[in-house]
């Protein structure tokens, strides 16, 4: 697979950024990002796109096995309970969703129907109800079909409050109440589904919400809509032992050691068209942390000729990797979804001006280098990551790489304005703080860097009434729309005491209804809106201060072919691996 | 002898008990919540109060304490969200690892097991006997090189030794195969393969302390009147420095070794750490970062069990070895 594919929108030239993810690398620039690249991405109502079989990866060759090395064990195997990076890559390998994802590695992707002919109907055009049609020729691992009911009641299950730990949104937009476990015990009704969940006819699946939920494809493509059937639900013993309807099916399953798939001879390819099913077996080998996984792969002996360390390479060894063409050529190095800004509490930061001030005054180049340099991240000036569907770059207050001191000084006329920034005590947040502040004593501002213990972090910066003024927040959507981003992150609605996501406390009723206004939109004429958006509220009210995208690297052994980053979570894809023979 | 058990025996219990209890005040004086392991990114407090109710959390403490305890004697029932029906000994339900602790423990043990046990047992081999040596050739060179390379091995680090040896061996000459464990019933080959370098590098560490501790205890027993009566009389040396002088000098490196190897039961962290192996030690430290409550109590509980085992291993081997010590 060369690394070059000319984007549609712009006809600008895709630097690559997934590196080495094929046989042959041309030693392209170490730019992974474009910043004048416009992402596009496409929901495709055209059912000949939903059909199998997925292109051929060029020189893909069928056998083997091939491994990947994780320390510690997957979370959650079911799916309807997988939400951790490896879970919901994993699930890849043996479980269909409604709806997917095409991706080519380099951030354009297309939703594409899996399970479902297409990515859904949108009945009365009011995102209020949806139908999909299931395909013909679907299977589980025994054989049997795969229809609506199977899928309804995958879906019903994730209501059950034995099964936690996956995604909510299906469960809180059905029962319209985010206490949907009580709303509709699954306990209870064994033989029903839940509200405006129904299955007309073995082949339609209909969902009906009380308000708009244009994102509904989106949302189908995440695992909770894998199939079950009812009688092969071991409650929370699936874990251990998922039943399959993708193309493995897990053999072998020794907890925090192994995990083996093997072929599912009941998976049809031309059903199919994300999938491929090249390797004989996949082995996950627990255990060994990054370093040990990474020294492996490099050592390229044995098993791990044909192994991935999906714990990507440390510190400490990435100059040995990014100095090594050898070693280089088979490491995927590749900008992820997820977006780290300083949020700046409103309620506390009350003065646009300052917010403004701060905006021009952050480093972000040294907080890059802190990181690793363009192996660890990618200085960012937008709120939505370069990944999201209709992606523009722009910078609303323009300060150059190092920041611009003066302007800010300017803006500030004077004030010496005193802001607490808190941070967790990890070693990596805490030198991150240290360039914050520095850059922002610079522009006259005083700061006081307050740790807190890491695993505290998330629930301290999540509560409402914080004291403090600013910090480094990240977050990486669960699929590439503006919509699983701004809102979350910028409605004032959505304020809640505890666990709040929008941490900046913005609440700006003018704001709130665009939110209102776009999300009610078709998921496509969304995408350019919610650019448009970003734009506006990073010029109107500056609640944060757009800091980079994360970027990671993962090293691979020579006979490992056919990986890439997977541009929806910035997570090692298996669906096209193969094993060099 | 058997008054000697029972009394002991007695006292052990009381220990565990005391250890139970303190583990189990921990358990609820710690800032983690033992439930928001169960759902991370979008759990709201309605919903986790409904579950701890389920989980018997909001239950007054000794009540939880009993039916914990109820579990590991008798088994107990602990609802559909966590595997229903548990059998003696039950040890809790981890959320984080979606399996009982008991099954967890199953899974970790045999491998702290198969790297602590037979490098004990080399530990114990290697120290004791270069002590000897440098005990019977004390003074000349052979003394001074077995301390000098016990030492240096005794001031490193493990991780360091550890990183060093994988480099060597592993990755470079590529002799041996990377550090796993695979069952010894399954294929003793591949398990001794597997842990040869934990072992190697355990040895090395550990058996400098026994070195320097059989060399003082054998250079005192060695000035003894009865070695040299034994010697006198026309014994030879083997059975007057092996049978004599050794069983004499070997009752502190029992306790030694004893409280050793109990506690590195109780995990090594940094070798399983190191060599990538899933034993009890990382169990129970990535339990303690993620808050893993139920898991860090068995671990603890666990942890006990053989120190306070070992000791009283130990104290039978006293009387076995030295018919001076009486028991009871």
């Amino acid at each position: 697979m060369r690394a070059r594919l000319v984007t549609a929108a712009g006809g600008a030239l895709a630097l690559a950024v997934a590196l080495g993810a094929c046989s042959e690398n041309t030693g392209d620039s170490d730019d992974v990002l474009d910043p004048n690249q416009v992402r596009t991405g496409a929901i495709a109502t055209d059912p000949k796109d939903s059909m199998g079989p997925a292109p051929e990866v060029p020189g893909a060759t069928r056998g083997g096995t091939f491994h990947i090395l994780r320390e510690s064990k997957i979370s959650h195997l079911d799916p309807q309970r997988a939400y951790s990076f490896a879970g919901l890559m994993g699930s890849q390998l043996y479980a269909r969703t409604l709806t997917a994802f095409t991706d080519d590695g380099k951030g354009n992707v297309t939703l594409v129907g899996d399970l479902a002919e297409t990515p859904g109907a949108n009945v009365d055009g009011d995102c209020k109800v949806w139908e999909f049609k299931i395909k013909d020729g679907v299977k589980f691992e025994d054989g049997s079909a795969i229809t609506s009911k199977e899928i309804a009641y995958g879906i019903a299950r994730s209501f059950s409050p034995d099964l936690t730990g996956g995604p909510t949104y299906l469960q809180e937009w059905l029962a319209g109440t985010a206490q949907f476990d009580t709303a509709w015990q699954f306990a209870e009704s064994p033989d029903s589904l839940p509200p405006g969940l129904s299955t007309p006819d073995d082949k339609t699946l209909r969902f009906e919400f009380a308000q708009p939920r244009c994102d509904l494809p989106f949302a189908a493509s995440l695992p909770a809509t894998a199939p079950l059937p009812p009688a092969k639900d071991t409650g929370v013993n699936l874990d251990n032992q998922p039943f399959s309807s993708g193309p493995y099916k897990i053999t072998k399953h020794t907890p925090g050691v192994e995990l083996v798939l093997e072929r599912n001879e009941h998976w049809d390819p031309n059903t199919d068209p994300v999938r491929h099913q090249y390797p004989d077996r996949f082995v996950w080998s627990f255990g060994a942390d990054q370093t040990a996984q990474t020294n492996r792969v490099i050592a390229d002996t044995g098993d791990d000729a044909a192994a991935v360390a999906t714990g990507a390479v440390p510190a400490e060894l990435v100059s040995r990797v990014a100095g090594d063409p050898a070693i280089k050529e088979r490491t995927l190095i590749s900008a992820t979804p997820n977006a780290f800004r300083l949020a700046i509490n409103t309620t506390r930061v009350t003065d646009l001006s300052v917010r403004q001030a701060i905006n021009h005054a952050i480093d972000r180049s040294s907080i890059v280098k802190g990181l690793g340099g363009q192996y660890g991240a990618v200085a960012s000036t937008t709120l939505l990551p370069p990944a999201t569907l209709g992606y523009r770059n722009h910078d609303a207050y323009p300060a150059g790489e190092s920041g611009d001191p003066g302007k800010a000084k300017e803006l500030l006329a004077g004030r010496t304005p005193e802001l607490v920034l808190v941070t967790s005590d990890e070693t990596v947040a805490q030198e991150r703080a240290g360039h914050i502040k520095a850059a922002l004593e610079k522009a006259g501002f005083k700061i006081v860097i307050k740790p807190v213990p890491a695993d505290g972090y998330l629930d301290t910066v999540k509560k409402k009434d914080n004291p403090y003024d600013i910090w480094v927040d990240s977050w990486a959507a669960d699929w590439p729309s503006g919509a699983a981003i701004l809102p979350v992150l910028f409605d004032g609605r959505s304020i809640k005491d505890e666990g709040n996501s929008n941490t900046s406390q913005l609440n700006d009723p003018g704001i709130n209804a665009e939110f209102d206004r776009v999300l009610a939109m078709d998921p496509v004429a969304q995408a350019d809106e919610w650019s448009k958006l970003d734009e506006r509220i990073m010029k109107e009210h500056a609640p944060a201060v757009p800091l980079y995208v994360e970027v990671v690297t993962v090293a691979h052994g020579s006979k490992a072919g056919g990986l890439f980053i997977g541009s929806i979570f910035g997570w090692t894809s298996f669906v096209n691996a193969y094993v060099k023979q | 002898m058997l008054r000697f058990l029972l009394k002991r025996f007695l006292l052990a219990v009381s220990v565990l008990f005391a250890v139970s209890v303190i583990a189990f005040g921990l358990f609820f004086a710690l800032p983690a919540d033992p439930v928001t392991g169960m759902c991370p990114k979008n759990c709201n407090a309605e919903r986790l109060d409904r579950v701890r109710t389920e989980l018997g959390l909001n239950d007054p403490k000794t009540e939880q304490y009993a039916n914990y305890m109820k579990g590991i004697f008798v088994g107990r029932d602990l609802g559909s969200a966590q595997g229903g029906q548990c059998a003696a000994p039950c040890l809790g339900y981890s959320y984080v690892n979606s399996e009982s602790v008991t099954d967890t423990f199953a899974r970790v043990l045999p491998v702290t097991l198969s790297v602590v046990l037979p490098a004990a047992v080399l530990w114990l081999a290697l120290g004791v006997g270069l002590g000897m040596v440098s005990a019977l050739r004390r003074g000349t060179l052979l003394d001074r090189i077995s301390i000098g390379f016990t030492l240096t091995f005794a001031s490193m680090q493990l991780y360091f030794v550890g990183a060093v040896l994988l480099l060597i061996f592993v990755y470079t000459w590529k002799i041996l195969p990377t550090p796993r464990y695979v069952s010894p019933l399954e294929d003793p080959l591949a398990w001794a393969q597997g842990m040869v370098l934990p072992w190697l590098t355990l040895a090395l560490m550990f058996s400098a302390i026994y070195a320097r501790l059989a060399r003082a205890q054998m250079v005192e027993t060695l000035n003894e009147d009865f070695i040299r009566t034994a010697r006198a009389k026309g014994a030879p040396k083997r059975r007057v420095y092996g049978r004599h002088a050794l069983r004499a000098a070997i009752t502190p490196i029992v306790t030694v070794a004893g409280l050793d190897v109990g506690s590195a039961l109780g995990g090594t962290v940094i070798t399983e750490t190191t060599f990538g192996l899933q034993g009890l030690g990382r169990t129970a430290v990535e339990a303690v970062r993620q808050g893993d409550l139920p898991t860090i109590m068995a671990t603890v509980l666990l942890a006990a069990v053989f120190v306070v085992v070992a000791n009283l291993v130990v104290d039978l081997l006293y009387a076995f070895i030295d018919p001076r010590v009486r028991l009871g």
